[in-house]
């Protein structure tokens, strides 16, 4: 029982490891944005995932936001944005955001989470047409 | 927060308000933050007494630079495991943290440092602190590193400690890391010899709709045992029979059975822990088999809210001894945040 505990538990781990695809899926989030216009983020305690999200300038970029665990703000440093995103269970909240001009725009939790709050970051990049 | 009731076989139940915590913020500006946290631990606190404690357990400001490199410094948690920074009553299955997290990580675990984080990539993220090192004067044959923590308070820092933890939050439900964490920890003997610790372990959390799945392993290895056994005996009178190597890991599944109904949701789990303390011994020393450790926890969790856990398990604790029986229990905690 016990070695059969460990090759699971190594096991487990190194494949939850190999699930990681070569191009992460905020690049696959990116890509379907120009299909698809809205892009899905899951807000948990301590993330944002995709934390990374791709678009041009002028690009209407949908953002909708769903929280797995407790409330979570998401604010938009720079700009007007800064939304609450409700509770598990309680719905999503949806934000608008048309980039004028090329960049970084880092986004981040604005509602206090927890011990880990000010890790949840992530960014929008920007590039010209 | 959260209090429990904790009820072993062969002894009375105990409740207990095992937490109460604050926790502060500011922001100075959108590049500079303070994070404070206070808890109150067991209730009550009494001077040199075996009662509660009142805690800092975080006080540090980040210089948020860019989403790459940032810095943090001050009273922080070390950033090893799935518990240790993410430890707010609703977010676990369980009343009582996994043994695993109790000895081998000793949760929750925060010391004074400095050191980087951030996130590189679509979902690379990572910490890396020097701080104060575990005392090993205090590591134990049962609780292994628990007792090691100076916790800030006038802690020795001729030695600091290193630690580290990657981790890939790219897909969406999964969070797996690695963390390490290297320290010399014999500061307190004279003539002083080194007692180096290295702790390493691996984690996977995984959750799809109502499922969600965690495995940890650690494996923790302190050198100079025969030494550092032999000082604190002839300080205290009794050999602590600290183990040269400890090890230690669970494997658990949760299910919300149910989940978006107006009452909240209701979820069952069920966890397999192993936490060998005694794990490989110095020559001469021999290892004490009560704490070789498997438990089986089964148990559930209703949320009237989401930041809100009613909690109860059935712990089956068993041991290697032949003669030292391990208690099963029954565990009940209300625990909440906001």
């Amino acid at each position: 029982m016990r070695r059969s505990f460990w090759l699971v538990c190594v096991s487990v781990v190194v494949s939850a490891l190999g699930t990681a695809p070569p191009g992460g899926l905020a690049a696959q989030q990116g890509t379907e944005s120009k299909a698809e216009p809205v892009v899905r983020i899951r807000a948990e305690r301590f993330t944002f995932t995709p934390s990374e999200v791709r678009t041009t300038v002028g690009t209407r970029l949908d953002i909708e936001l769903k929280s797995d665990d407790t409330v979570h703000g998401f604010r938009i440093i720079g700009t007007d944005v800064n939304v609450e995103v409700p509770k598990r269970g309680k719905g999503s909240v949806r934000v608008v955001f048309t980039p004028t001009t090329p960049g970084r725009y880092t986004f981040e939790c604005s509602h206090t989470c927890g011990a880990g709050h000010s890790f949840m970051r992530g960014v929008i990049i920007v590039e010209a047409k | 927060m959260e209090f429990h009731y904790n009820k072993p076989e062969f002894v009375d139940g105990e409740l207990d308000f095992h937490r109460f915590v604050l926790l502060v913020t500011h922001r100075y500006s959108d590049r500079i933050r303070f994070v404070g946290e206070l808890e109150v631990a067991h209730a009550f606190v009494e001077g040199l007494e075996e009662a509660g404690e009142l805690e800092l357990e975080q006080a540090y400001l980040d210089f948020l630079f860019s989403r790459g490199l940032n810095i943090r410094a001050g009273l922080m948690l070390m950033p090893v495991g799935i518990i240790n920074e993410r430890h707010e009553p609703p977010v676990f299955y369980g009343v009582e943290r996994p043994l695993v997290d109790t000895a081998l990580i000793p949760t929750t675990w925060f010391e004074i440092g400095v050191g980087v984080h951030g996130e590189v990539g679509r979902g690379w993220r990572y910490r890396a602190f020097l701080t104060a090192p575990l005392d090993a004067e205090r590591f134990t044959a049962e609780d292994g590193l628990r007792d090691g923590r100076q916790k800030g308070s006038r802690t020795n820092a001729g030695r600091l400690a290193a630690t580290a933890r990657l981790e890939y939050v790219g897909t969406p439900g999964l969070t797996t890391g690695v963390s390490v964490w290297t320290g010399r920890s014999g500061f307190q003997f004279r003539p002083r010899f080194d007692v180096p610790v290295h702790l390493i372990e691996a984690d996977a959390r995984y959750s799809f709709d109502r499922l969600e799945l965690r495995a940890e392993a650690v494996q923790v290895s302190v050198g100079n045992t025969p030494d550092l056994n032999d000082a604190v005996g002839r300080t205290i009178g009794i050999d602590p029979n600290v183990a040269k190597t400890m090890r230690g890991g669970y494997l658990e599944a949760g299910y919300r059975v149910v989940s978006g109904a107006r009452f909240g949701d209701i979820g069952a789990f069920v966890r397999y822990e192993s936490v060998d303390t005694q794990h490989r011994m110095a020559d001469g020393y021999l290892p004490l088999r009560e704490f070789d450790r498997t438990a089986w926890v089964v148990g559930a969790t209703y949320w009237p809210d989401a930041d809100i856990a009613l909690k109860f398990d059935y712990t089956m604790l068993r041991n290697r001894s032949v003669s030292i029986v391990a208690p099963n229990s029954f565990n009940l905690g209300l625990g909440w945040w906001f």
